[in-house]
């Protein structure tokens, strides 16, 4: 590993860049202090990313100049950055899970040797890591780590490879509050040690007054201000950061629908008893887990990913099969069939839903049709009526507001927010008497989230029966009456709104997880 | 009666053994050039293409330049060339592999006989054989024992293929780009480039796995050489777990239920030939039903095959 | 909590963020026969490419291309004998080629059709036997039902492995055509051989009763229509029926399938099914109608050229029937090189094996028009 070297200063001036029509920078003049931790602030599309990726090497900009220490670079690619000593941490991980820690350790090195002597790597890695404030053992295999050593990895990566400017791209959003804390104010000490500059991108108004020395805020592309942490306040961020319309994560809480204006009904409408299901790789992923969801409220279950959520709404989803126990709808086992979801009214949202419930190759009119197809009016003795289906799509697309040309236009070529419009539509279009959520707002701007929290909030006063599985927490502070915590496959704690605590929730998400390597 | 009747069972059992050290070479070498691509992240399903290109174009230089080493290099060439077609199509976007490898199964195929017409003849330089039966004076001993380098070389190839993709800078890159492409773009690396190198090379290897069946055993060039080889391979790969040492076991293994057709027609059972030369196949399949499972991916699938996920 | 600073799926690192969504939406507005015709104009393009190459192959081995251009047009559609013996090959691989463009519409990559049409005509064989003593067209109906039957069971078989055990239907399909080949062999070389033909081994010959004829005039087989028919069927209940829109949403996403509550097992079997079936049938025609009884000559490449009709029809049924006809009559010219050119008839085979090629190379442009929905 190369010697301890003054970690680099890094300023962009001026930088511009344009994407078809879009101006995704403009103008942006910014100065990264060495040994300081910089916080970007911003919502979705501030440009953010963009700033920072064509520091990387990733985009060139259009115009403008970044300077290293004082030296103007043109930086054409992620190879000169690297070479500069810039690295960058991503959101999803760029670890190959099959291979062990010292070999994808190994991997990133710009020069690797043409054989390689594992015995005296695993020495040097183990040496290295003594001196940093995460250790891991070099023969593991990346795939039995947690998402929390993981990201440490990615850390740990950049540090061994030389880079001194390190550029976190919101680190924590697969950590709980507490391993958040851990890694951040890591993160803080080793800048302050004069070993690292670090930028934290982030959304999260918390991090930026706890761990951050500076922070610039960015909308639209470009620089609104920057200032030093100290000299502000939480309310200050974010009055610059939304103008008029500030909403603080209080503010918001506040404001929300939290209590329902129906008491839900006396019986549970659906039943989850000690649910068991195994995840990809052959283990169990969700572990005799039960809950129940009564009508007229919104049942949330929070937790990290990875915790197995995404299996146990793929169990209620029909597409995992349960290893142990039941799911009771209306006293009745439930089995996924067609005829048993319209029976009893189950409808789901998925997160991610252009993967996991409509058809990137058809129509958004054929995607609204999912539900109905094989129904009068659509359907007439296995004939399918396709006018019929036109303009029941129509109507749909009208009502919820879908942009698109047209609704033979392929659903793939709609922005995310409405391809979450579309399945909404045609979920709640039918008899919901079931409403099963996955990260319903996932990707999307503050206005669709919005409007989409504001229909489930309208359904559960309905009366439907919500479950919402989120890894949001604030959503779910927003939005459930009962919140229940997922962690290491089953619910691990259940508390009513009134009652929830953000850390309190936090540390019961983390009850079994693997203690960290000193 | 004793005798007859033992040295029929004998027979059989060394017809066995000789098959599996005879049959199994070009299983060897094309499930090793298999294991290479796949572990990049590709399949090829035209290796029964390759196999036949490289089998007449090993025989066909074999006879033009009287020497069969030669011949076995330019079946080498064939190969990778044919290799190189498959991964030009498959680095386009949104082509599936397994479709290009149909297609090149058949075209290589067609390929093989069109320019092969003019070799088909009985014999060509053949390659040598290394007499490891010497110290028997049975000839039956003496003839299964007759072992070809190319076996021997086989069997290097293996060890070191098995220590290098654990060892080397190659190999490392290559089981990235099989296991992760996304983490390989990360890096700077070209996926395209690294799986386009590794199917050339399962490409070489398969050339030189055919030919070893028009230069050594069964030694001659006509249109019924192979009769599905290469897709067993295919099989024989997932069988072995894209371990390339497994890949040797499966082999002989494959090797000597290939030769027990013909072994048990030496013995005068000829009933049922048809069904015995179907064994391999059979045997194929049922460790596929075996390996497979609805629950989980293959044990030990690189993780961006198409045909594991 | 979760939440990104770019885009949903995952970061892509060399692309900027898509400005392409807007020329896309625009164009999308196109009727939906834009999907057809250009998936058409793709198939058509990789055709004329690949007869380019073919040609600078043919020319490389001295041969003038365009002389082997005109033979390839004269002998499979020149002369009436010549399209005669066009239409006779196109007969079975209409067939063949449904047994991998139907499954395809679910998701599943099926090269079995070479296996199901031999056993096909096996179990036609078999079924006529046994009921020899019927009238003709009872007896020809319980042939074709048997080989049928057969095929359907038998890639039935790939799909039940497929759902219940996960195994590749691709290997899987492929290894099963070698089994029914041996299978094939054993039988018609001792169990149902007819020992009184002794130039190669052969089963028991077809009552003549049960023979399927020529049409009117043609000296192409009815078996012809049969295919033609089906194909149309296919068609209309693929793209008309709930059904056939179930098994669409299973083809495009599985996972979406799920959520539907769609009974998954259930159409892939029955997608496997209709094309085992088809590949049985053209099997079993083949034997009533060409050959009498069942013999090698019933494996020569029918399955496997099915396979390249159903991607250049880009696995439509309608788009089978014309695709099938074209191929067939490359596959027809294959004498005529032989005797002008002196060219090996696997000179055909180079042919189809180019056009395959370039078909599938050609996916690489699909999709560049929104609203194509892109085949296997």
């Amino acid at each position: 590993m190369s010697a301890m070297q003054k970690p680099p200063c890094v300023e962009v001036r001026d930088l511009s860049k344009r994407f078809g029509g879009v101006q995704a920078l403009a103008d942006a003049s910014v100065r990264f202090a060495p040994g300081r931790v910089h916080a970007l602030l911003g919502e979705n599309g501030a440009g953010k990313s963009t700033l920072v990726k064509c520091v990387m090497g990733y985009y060139r900009a259009d115009s403008g100049a970044i300077l290293v220490d004082d030296v103007e670079h043109e930086i054409r690619s992620p190879q000169q950055s690297r070479a500069l000593g810039l690295g960058m941490v991503y959101q999803h991980f760029t670890l190959v899970s099959q291979m062990s820690v010292a070999e994808n350790l190994v991997l990133g090195r710009a020069q690797i040797p043409a054989t390689i002597d594992w015995k005296a790597e695993h020495r040097a890695l183990s040496e290295f890591m003594r001196a940093m404030p995460f250790r891991l053992d070099p023969s593991q295999p990346v795939a039995s780590l947690a998402a929390g050593e993981k990201q440490k990895l990615e850390i740990l990566k950049q540090l061994y490879l030389g880079r001194r400017f390190l550029v976190l791209d919101e680190p924590t959003s697969v950590l709980t509050p507490d391993e958040a804390d851990q890694v951040l104010s890591e993160m803080r000490r080793l800048a302050e040690s004069g070993m690292l500059t670090v930028v934290l991108i982030t959304h999260k108004f918390r991090e930026v007054m706890r761990f951050a020395q500076d922070v610039t805020m960015m909308r639209g592309g470009r620089i609104l201000a920057t200032t030093e942490v100290a000299w502000t306040t939480v309310d200050e961020l974010a009055q610059r950061m939304f103008g008029q319309a500030a909403i603080t994560t209080a503010a918001r809480q506040a404001s929300a629908p939290a209590a329902a204006e129906t008491t839900p009904c006396a019986g549970a409408y659906c039943e989850v008893r000690d649910l068991s299901a195994l995840g990809d790789r052959g283990t169990l992923a969700v572990v005799d887990t039960s809950f129940t969801v009564r009508g007229g409220e919104i049942v949330a279950i929070a937790g990290v990913s990875g915790n197995g959520q995404k299996q146990l709404v793929e169990v209620l989803a029909g597409q995992r099969e349960a290893v142990r126990g039941s799911v009771v709808i209306a006293g009745r086992p439930y089995r996924c069939t067609r005829a048993e979801m319209q029976r009893y009214g189950v409808y789901l949202l998925t997160e991610e839903p252009l993967a996991n419930d409509c058809v990137r190759s058809l129509s958004v009119m054929a995607n609204l049709a999912l539900r109905r197809y094989d129904r009068p009016p659509i359907a007439w003795r296995g004939w399918l009526r396709r006018r019929v289906l036109r303009r029941f799509a129509e109507e749909l697309i009208a009502r919820y507001r879908i942009r698109t040309s047209s609704p033979l236009a392929r659903i793939d070529s709609l922005s995310g927010g409405n391809v979450q419009r579309t399945v909404l539509a045609r979920e709640l279009s039918e008899d919901v008497r079931l409403l099963i959520l996955q990260n319903p707002c996932f990707g999307l701007d503050a206005a669709a989230a919005a409007e989409i929290r504001g229909r489930i909030a309208n359904a559960r006063d309905r009366g439907v029966a919500v479950l919402l599985v989120s890894e949001d927490l604030d959503e779910v502070l927003e939005l459930a009456d009962r919140i229940a915590v997922m962690s290491g496959g089953c619910i691990v704690h259940e508390v009513g709104r009134a009652h929830a605590d953000r850390y309190e929730l936090g540390r019961h998400m983390t009850r079994t997880s693997e203690a960290e390597a000193a | 009666m004793t005798d007859a009747h033992g040295i029929g069972w004998l027979g059989i059992v060394l017809a066995i053994v000789g098959g599996a050290l005879r049959v199994s070479t070009p299983y060897l070498y094309v499930s090793l050039g298999e294991v290479l691509t796949e572990k990049s992240g590709r399949v090829n399903l035209g290796l029964e293409g390759v196999l036949l290109m490289g089998a007449m174009s090993g025989f066909a230089a074999g006879s033009l330049t009287g020497s069969p080493w030669l011949g076995v290099l330019a079946a080498g060439v064939a190969g990778g060339l044919l290799g190189l077609l498959h991964a030009a199509i498959c680095n386009l976007p949104h082509v599936n592999d397994i479709a290009v490898g149909i297609a090149l199964f058949l075209f290589g195929m067609g390929l093989a006989f069109y320019l092969g017409k003019p070799f088909i003849a009985p014999r060509a330089a053949m390659l040598p054989a290394l007499p490891f039966g010497f110290w028997s004076s049975e000839p039956a001993v003496r003839a299964a024992l007759e072992i070809s380098p190319l076996f021997l070389i086989g069997i290097v190839l293996a060890i070191v293929l098995r220590w290098a993709l654990a060892n080397t800078r190659w190999g490392l890159l290559l089981r990235m780009a099989g296991e992760s492409a996304d983490a390989a773009r990360a890096l700077g690396y070209s996926v395209n480039t690294i799986r386009t190198l590794a199917t050339m090379c399962g490409g070489f290897l398969g050339g030189i796995g055919g030919a070893f069946l028009s230069l050594y055993y069964p030694g001659n060039w006509n249109e019924a050489l192979s009769s599905g080889q290469g897709l067993m391979a295919i099989a024989l790969v997932i069988f072995a777990r894209w371990n390339p040492l497994r890949c040797l076991y499966a082999s002989l293994l494959f090797g000597g239920a290939s030769a027990l057709g013909p072994a048990l027609q030496t013995v005068g059972i000829t009933a049922g030939y048809y069904l015995w030369s179907a064994a391999p196949y059979v045997l194929t399949l049922a460790l596929l039903i075996y390996s497979s499972s609805t629950r989980h991916t293959l044990a030990g699938a690189p993780s961006e095959l198409s045909i594991s996920r | 909590m979760r939440s990104p600073s770019d885009a949903v799926d995952r970061p892509d690192l060399t692309q900027p963020p898509a400005a392409a969504p807007r020329r896309r939406l625009s164009l999308a507005a196109l009727p939906a026969y834009a999907a057809a015709v250009e998936s058409a104009c793709l198939s058509l393009g990789a055709i004329a490419v690949a007869l380019l190459l073919f040609g600078v192959f043919v020319a490389l081995g001295g041969h003038d291309p365009i002389a082997v251009y005109k033979a390839l047009y004269v002998g499979g559609f020149g002369t009436r004998f010549s399209i005669e013996g066009t239409l006779t090959q196109a007969s079975p691989i209409i067939l063949t080629a449904l047994c991998t463009a139907v499954p395809a519409r679910v998701g599943l990559l099926v090269i079995g059709g070479e296996g199901a049409l031999v056993l096909g005509g096996l179990a036609a064989v078999l079924c006529a036997t046994a009921v020899a003593a019927a009238p003709g067209p009872i007896g020809a109906l319980v042939a074709l039902l048997g080989g049928v039957c057969v095929g359907a069971l038998w890639i039935a078989a790939v799909g039940a492995l497929k759902h219940w055990r996960g195994v590749n239907e691709t290997i899987s399909s492929l290894l099963l055509n070698y089994i029914a080949i041996a299978i094939f062999n054993h039988l018609i070389s001792g169990p149902v051989r007819d020992f009184s033909q002794t130039l190669k081994a052969t089963s028991w010959t077809v009552p003549p009763a049960f023979g399927i004829g020529s049409m009117p005039g043609w000296s192409v087989h009815w078996g012809l229509v049969v295919g033609v028919s089906l194909c149309l069927v296919l068609f209309v209940v693929l793209r008309y029926t709930t059904v056939g829109f179930s098994m669409d949403i299973l083809g495009g996403n599985r996972r979406a399938a799920q959520v539907a509550g769609l009974p998954i097992g259930r159409l892939l079997i029955l997608a496997c099914v209709i094309g085992g079936g088809a590949a049985g049938l053209a099997g079993a025609i083949e034997v009533l109608a060409v050959h009498g009884a069942a013999s090698e000559s019933l494996i020569v490449g029918f399955g496997y050229t099915g396979i390249l009709v159903a991607f250049l029809a880009r696995q439509n049924p309608l788009a089978v029937i014309p695709v099938a006809v074209l191929v067939g009559g490359i596959s027809a010219s294959g004498g005529l090189l032989q005797r002008r050119f002196g060219m090996p008839d696997a000179t055909t085979q180079v042919l189809q094996g180019l056009i395959f090629l370039c078909v599938l190379a050609s996916n690489a442009f699909a999709g560049r028009i929104a609203g194509v929905s892109r085949s296997t």
